[in-house]
Parts: C-alpha cells; structure tokens; sequence
C-alpha cells in the first residue's frame, strides 16, 4: 500500500471526474484530462521535448560513459580512486546549483532557452553517471581477451570495433538507459538553461501543479512514470547499477 | 616513470566529466566575490559576508538540514526494516523486495505531486479523516504540506529515498550478511543481540556511501521543496532561486554565494565518498 498508494492517487486524479472533497473516490471516470495530450499541444509538445532530450541524452551518455570510463579503468590506483571521485563530482553537484554556475557558459555560446543548451546541461550529468558506471563495468572486465586479439593482428580500433564493443553491448543499453532516466527527471537544469522556452514533461507537472491544473499534472506525472516503470522492468536483474540514477 | 606519465594522460578524459560543474563552480564562486556577473566591480567580500549575516540564510540552512536528516533517517530506518524482513528466497520475501524498490524510477518531482494530492488539506488524508468523521471541513485538517515542520516534503522524500536504500540494504545483507550472523547465533547470542552486534554494523557499513549521497542528494532537491515547502523559511534551494531570479539585480550576487555554497558542501561529500571507496577497497 505504501508503494502503490501516490500512484493510485494520480490515476485517480488524472481518470476522475467529480472527485470533489470529502469523496474517497470520483464519481465518475473519464479520459477527457488524458485527451488534453491531444487537444493541449503544450503538453503534448513538452512529452515530445522530453523524448527527444532523454534519447539524445542517453545516447550521448552511453557513448562518452563508455570510452571515458574505459580509459580511467586502465589508470593505476591510487590515481583510479582519484578519477573516480572526480568522476563523481557530476553527479553529487546540487542540479540547481549546477544550473546556476553553468548558464553563464551556455548563454555565452548563444545556447540559452535552446534544445541544445538543455541537452548539454543534461548531458553534464548524465555523463558524470554513466562514467561511473562504466569505471565499475571496466574494473572487472577481463582484459586478456583484447589483447587476445592484438596479438592476432587487430589494430586498437579494430579491438575495440569487434571485440570490446559487441562484449558490452547490454552495458551500453543499460547506460544508455541511465542517461535517459536522469534527463527524463531533470528539472532545476531545465528550467534555468531552458530559461521557459524549452519545457519538459518534468517541468509541466510543476507549473501545472502550481497553477492547481491536477488533472493536467496527474497525467504529465503518470506520463513521466510509466516509462520509468517500464524502463525497470526491462533492465531487470540490472536496476541496482541503474540506482543510483534514481538517488 | 613511463607508467605514471600515462596514467597522467588517462586522467585527461576525465576533465571531461568534472570541469564543466567545476566551471561552474569557479564562475559562482568569482561571481560570489564581485569579480563576474552583474555585480564586477572587483574583489569584495560583501556579499559572502551579507549572507553570512542574514537570518534568512541560517533559517534556510537550518531547515534545509532538518529535512535532509530527518527523510535520511527515516529512509535508512525503513530499507534497514525491509531488509531484514524480506531477506529469504521465498516468494512472498522475493515480491516484497520487488515491491519495496518499485518506487525507484519514478522521479521526485512525481513523488511531491502524490505527496500534494494525498497530504493537502482537501487531499486524500483529509477525505478518509472526514470519512472517520474527525472533521467536517479541510480547513480542520492540519497542515501537512507547505507547513513549518516540512512533514509533506519528508514523507515525499522518504517514499523516494527508501527504495534505494532497501536496495543496497538488501545487496549488503545478501552477500555479507549471512555468515557473521550464523556465528552469532552459534556463538549463542539470541535475536535482538545478533541484529544489534552482526546484521546492524554489517548494513551500516555497506549502508553508509549511500546514506551521503541520499543525505546531499535530499539537501539540494529542489522540485520536491518547490512544490511542498513552506515559504517561511525558504528551503535553501528555494531560496538560492528565489535570489537568482529575482528583479533585483543586485539580489544575484547572493544567488551566486548559496551555489557556490551548496557545490562545495556536495564536493565535500565526493570527497568523502572517495575516501570511503578507498577504504572499502583497502578492506576487500
């Protein structure tokens, strides 16, 4: 119950109608709140804006996670340690105050208010996370097997093309994932490099939750869950590497 | 000496990841001290010491570290809970677990919205209270959300926060638990002892880098404060935007020393936590 109990509330929330105080329960059900996704093209823009952040997010996170990662795993300690906190710093910096150090940066390269501003302040983030997890995946990768393939005359590209890549294919997937969920949630980093013009699905739960929209707010909220959930249920046997994105 | 230069050279990539906040950083913090932003007349101390010197400040920081250890502990309490409860490879601990960690992916700012839903005063508590017939009005209902004591904002961030926790309580207990409480117990030592001098300092010590993080984590959230957190006093998060974007310009330096604050405080943690891992290692 005490899981269940806040999700129920916004499906209650978002399928009621009439579900006027003191009710335990709507009146009614109706899907008009979830046609807004529809009829609303704020709100269907800002799920559209989310996607689209967390893809580019995750992507970039995955791939930069995993060279970095793979780089420092090869550092000997206790220079490891010290790549490993530094690596660590992205992802303990108050998102706010991050916001508030970066948006100078950005707005000097013009990028203020932009999808592209958003997504390289997400991207600070999410890569600090993915580095991590990929210093994590690298410390207990059994290196033999690349240099297996060098002594068989594989270039160091090719090594990496044929051998380590394929190797860490459902790493990359996890981590590309990790990225997603950390952007998907993002919000101080949306609101102030976005600077309003560019509003994420995570950003509409609050401005309609403060303008008392609950309807609208349960179903952006519903929204930002379901995938999550989803997310969850595909990576499995993996979350506890994913936990700490969800800190 | 070839060794070292090239893990030297390795440690390049890893720039990558850790100077854009430490950019940010040094911007705040020159910011902070007159010498950027809207404020450059040059080097002055006056606005670290004008928010040294306000009340507002304190009274932020104060119930900024009221609502951090208060959810860190309930949550470290709570997965602690779970984890010796759901600790067997039974089905019904094997739902529990799941159940427990369900919450994990859903972001905070969802989590605060349910928390509104349920705690206002014509939210769902009310509704059953007024069901049991305790009051008739939500006007009777005390305040659970935007309120002094933060109870709406706790209860957001203990539903959030106890997943991850139970998660890494459940790992713990899982592969180093075991053992040292068979020895308890052969050793004679009855329920309460073995959990207070085996199960306990085992979880604690595997417990604890995540008990920091999810104590940082909770300090400089701020959707969750946003959407729950009184007004008086601001949270410090709230009341570090409230600065940043205030029409006041000159509010913006103070802005600038609250996150100049607030990363140090969070590269004190890191560097905690990387004590913490060497330690860890050490010990394995």
């Amino acid at each position: 119950m005490w899981t269940a109990l806040p999700i129920s509330v916004l499906v209650f929330s978002s399928f009621g109608e009439g579900w006027f105080y003191p009710r335990l329960l709507p009146t009614h059900w109706s899907t008009a709140a979830w046609g807004e996704l529809v009829g609303d093209r704020r709100l269907l823009r800002s799920l559209v804006i989310s996607v689209w952040l967390a893809l580019l997010t995750g992507g970039a996170a995955s791939i930069l996670g995993f060279e970095i990662g793979r780089r420092v795993s090869r550092i000997a300690v206790p220079l490891r340690y010290f790549a490993l906190t530094a690596a660590f710093i992205p992802v303990a910096a108050p998102p706010l105050a991050l916001g508030i150090g970066l948006q100078y940066f950005v707005l000097r390269a013009g990028l203020g208010g932009t999808l592209t501003g958003v997504w390289l302040a997400h991207s600070v983030v999410a890569i600090g996370y993915t580095t991590v997890y990929f210093i994590g995946v690298f410390a207990v990768f059994d290196r033999r097997v690349e240099e297996e393939a060098r002594s068989l005359g594989a270039s160091p590209l090719v090594t990496l093309a044929r051998v380590t890549l394929p190797l860490h294919r459902r790493q990359l997937a996890e981590a590309f994932l990790l990225g997603f969920l950390v952007s998907w949630a993002q919000v101080p980093l949306t609101l102030l490099i976005g600077q309003g013009a560019v509003e994420s699905l995570a950003t509409s739960v609050m401005s309609y939750a403060h303008a008392g929209q609950d309807h609208l707010a349960s179903v952006a909220g519903l929204l930002l869950t379901l995938p999550a959930l989803v997310l969850m249920g595909l990576v499995g046997s993996s979350i506890r590497r994913l936990a700490v994105a969800t800190v | 000496m070839i060794a070292d230069k090239r893990s030297l050279t390795r440690l390049f990539p890893i720039a990558l990841v850790a100077l854009p906040p430490l950019l940010g950083l040094g911007y705040a913090l020159s910011a902070s001290l007159g010498l950027s932003g809207v404020a450059n007349g040059g080097l002055t101390l006056q606005y670290l010491r004008e928010v040294i010197a306000s009340h507002t400040t304190w009274a932020a920081v104060g119930w900024t570290l009221w609502i951090a250890t208060a959810s860190t502990v309930f949550a470290t309490l709570a997965a602690v809970l779970l984890a010796a409860t759901f600790r067997a490879e039974s089905t019904a601990d094997r739902i529990g677990r799941m159940v427990a960690v369900l919450p994990l992916p859903i972001p905070h700012v969802v989590a605060a919205l349910a928390s509104l839903l349920i705690l206002g005063q014509s939210g769902l508590l009310s509704r059953f209270a007024n069901t049991a017939g305790m009051f008739s009005t939500p006007a009777q209902m005390p305040p659970l959300v935007y309120d002094r004591l933060g109870i709406g904002l706790i209860f957001a961030l203990v539903w959030k926060e106890i997943p991850f926790l139970a998660l890494i309580a459940f790992t713990v207990l899982k592969s180093r638990g075991g053992l040292l409480e068979e020895s308890a117990r052969s050793l004679g030592a009855n329920r309460l002892q073995t959990f207070l001098y085996a199960t306990w300092p085992v979880l604690w010590r595997g417990m604890l880098p995540g008990v920091v993080a999810v104590a940082t984590f909770v300090a400089g959230s701020y959707e969750t404060a946003a959407l729950l957190a009184p007004s008086r006093p601001l949270a410090l998060p709230l009341l570090t935007m409230e600065r940043y974007t205030d029409g006041a310009m000159e509010l913006r330096p103070d802005a600038f020393v609250l996150a100049g604050f607030s990363l140090l405080v969070s590269l004190a943690a890191v560097a905690i936590y990387g004590a913490m891992i060497a330690r860890a290692e050490n010990f394995k």
